[in-house]
């Protein structure tokens, strides 16, 4: 085996999926979240459909910009802090979106080369970014997994081809559970894969909050054409994801609220959106 | 839409650096809310130079630079002489500067851009990618189209297009994202002891940590039937349009359009996902050998 298969495996769920027939396809007559993430960002991998809703969402709602920076600088700082302090070696990322700057494994494998990550996605484009980009440290694993969130057994099954499931793991959704517009269903969905995982593993969340009007219309316009649709929720209901688990310091908050860098000047200004880090006990 | 020819006469200096100087000519420019004829005005040049400056097709003259930052207001001297230099520097010539007799200038103008790529997506259907050629498959393909040239052109023809490898193994190299379609891997140009040493190449360079190469089967149908080979550049500066290059026998065209990017965009996306995996590669070039052999 070559240095990059040696380290850069892929499921044999994803390539048995991988057929002609079954390849999903390349949409882009409907926008398509990663992709308006994408836009927002800065990024070039988006196409005109994209560029319309995301700057539609943005007249509507222009924090909207930094909230999608403030996510990827909260699993940067959550994912250094798991890798580092807690000593996690095991992430399960589900929702990877497009390649950026600070990519899970590039975090965690910066603290502890030897970290495995699993990435887990289901638009066919982000697939064929991590794929290319998505590359390991030579100590570590990268892996990718073309599966919808809510086939939580599938998940579970491919993830355990590259993570020991019996070693605390990281689960990682963020900006994923809006997605799921039935609160109990997103309820049983984490309770689902949450429970997968032994004592010693970590839930990490972060997603948008229903706490102004403009956020409140930008979803509304989104919900108009993207997909998948983007279900805002309150604050509370983000913190029922982390019943059961032994909630980090400071709780759930805005994500610049995180455990800011202490070396970033002045106050954080909230975000219309939450995070947090659980332990499982 | 615009061909490269239209430049002639500019001495092809490093693309990427006029193309720089030109995006922030513009910023400067829209800024200061200046027209792009006030701004032509001020420089003794029309509308249109204006615009092939800001889309850095042209060389820069010292005086012209001069002048429009007076116009759009940068009085700091430290921006100035940054700027000055910046088009001092993109009049000097490329890499390829002691091939210049051999390459017209809409190939020294893509010589830049690749150089200065960051990604490279690549979609092939008659050839391995340039980039991945060996020496012997390169001259074969070099004599496909300047078979009445002397040896020594031939020989450093070929030597240009190794040079230009070089740029996968450098620091920092670009990823090269590359799709073939499976009669690259049957036809065997320069004859079968050739292909066969270019096929072992390939599975060499798969193993680049920035090379992926993917193989579309002649049983896929649609999209990889829709059109001929294309490169898109993507460059480190997010201030640069993403540049589609099409190689046409005398000349080639550039696209940097948003819409016109989207939809090469889109069909090298289509492409990549429905190309055979890339963990099948090694098995495609493995059995491409075989049959070479049993043939």
């Amino acid at each position: 085996m070559d240095s990059k298969g040696a380290h850069v495996t892929e499921s044999s769920t994803a390539s048995a999926t991988g057929g002609q027939q079954e390849a999903p396809m390349l949409d882009t007559n409907v926008p398509q979240t990663a992709r308006i993430w994408n836009y927002w960002l800065g990024g070039k991998d988006n196409f005109a459909v994209d560029r319309a809703v995301g700057a539609q969402v943005r007249e509507a709602f222009p924090e909207i910009v930094d909230m999608a920076r403030a996510s990827r600088a909260f699993l940067v700082r959550a994912v250094s802090y798991l890798a580092g302090e807690a000593g996690i070696r095991q992430f399960l990322d589900i929702g990877t979106g497009l390649p950026t700057a600070d990519n899970t494994h590039e975090v965690a494998q910066r603290v502890a080369p030897e970290s495995r990550v699993v990435y887990v996605d289901f638009d066919p484009l982000v697939l064929v970014h991590a794929r290319a980009l998505l590359t390991s440290s030579p100590e570590g694993v990268t892996n990718y997994v073309d599966a919808d969130l809510r086939d939580t057994d599938k998940i579970l099954q491919a993830a355990a081809s590259t993570l020991d499931l019996t070693q605390p793991t990281t689960l990682m959704l963020l900006g994923i559970l809006g997605h799921l517009a039935d609160d109990d269903e997103a309820q049983s969905i984490v309770k689902r894969l949450v429970g997968a995982l032994p004592s010693g593993s970590h839930l990490v969340i972060s997603d948008g909050t229903n706490t102004s009007k403009q956020v409140v219309e930008a979803a509304r316009i989104w919900n108009q054409s993207a997909n998948p649709t983007y279900h805002l929720r309150s604050p509370e209901q983000i913190a029922r994801f982390f019943d059961g688990l032994e909630l980090l310091d400071p709780g759930v908050v805005s994500q610049p609220r995180w455990r800011p860098d202490p070396s970033s000047a002045g106050l954080p200004t909230d975000v219309e959106g939450r995070c947090g880090v659980g332990r499982k006990p | 839409m615009s061909t490269a020819e239209q430049d002639g006469g500019t001495g092809g200096g490093p693309t990427v650096r006029r193309m720089l100087l030109g995006a922030q000519l513009r910023r400067l420019r829209e800024d200061k809310g200046v027209s792009r004829e006030d701004a032509g005005w001020a420089i003794r040049a029309s509308e249109s130079k204006i615009s092939r400056m800001e889309l850095g097709r042209v060389g820069f003259k010292d005086r012209d630079v001069a002048d429009l930052l007076t116009l759009y207001g940068v009085a700091d001297a430290d921006e100035r002489a940054a700027l000055l230099t910046l088009a001092r520097e993109a009049n000097k010539p490329g890499w390829w500067h002691p091939y210049g007799d051999l390459l017209p200038n809409w190939l020294q103008y893509y010589l830049d851009l690749e150089a200065a790529a960051a990604l490279i997506r690549n979609y092939e259907i008659q050839f391995v990618p340039g980039l991945l050629q060996t020496d012997a498959y390169a001259r074969a393909v070099i004599l496909l189209g300047y078979g009445g040239a002397g040896n020594e052109e031939i020989d450093r023809r070929v030597g240009l297009r190794m040079a230009r490898k070089q740029l996968l193994t450098r620091p920092d190299p670009p990823q090269l994202w590359a799709v073939m379609d499976e009669a690259v891997l049957r036809r065997p140009i320069g004859g079968l002891e050739v292909m066969r040493a270019q096929i072992e190449a390939l599975e060499e360079a798969r193993s680049l940590p920035n090379v992926r190469l993917q193989v579309i089967p002649f049983r896929a149908g649609g999209h990889a039937a829709a059109g001929g080979a294309f490169s898109i550049l993507r460059f480190p500066d997010q201030d640069l349009p993403d540049v589609v290059y099409i190689e046409h026998l005398t000349s080639a065209l550039y696209l940097d359009r948003r819409d016109d990017v989207d939809r090469y965009a889109e069909a090298v996306g289509r492409l990549f996902i429905e190309a055979e995996p890339l963990t099948r590669t090694q098995e495609i070039l493995r059995s491409a050998l075989h049959e070479l052999d049993a043939a």
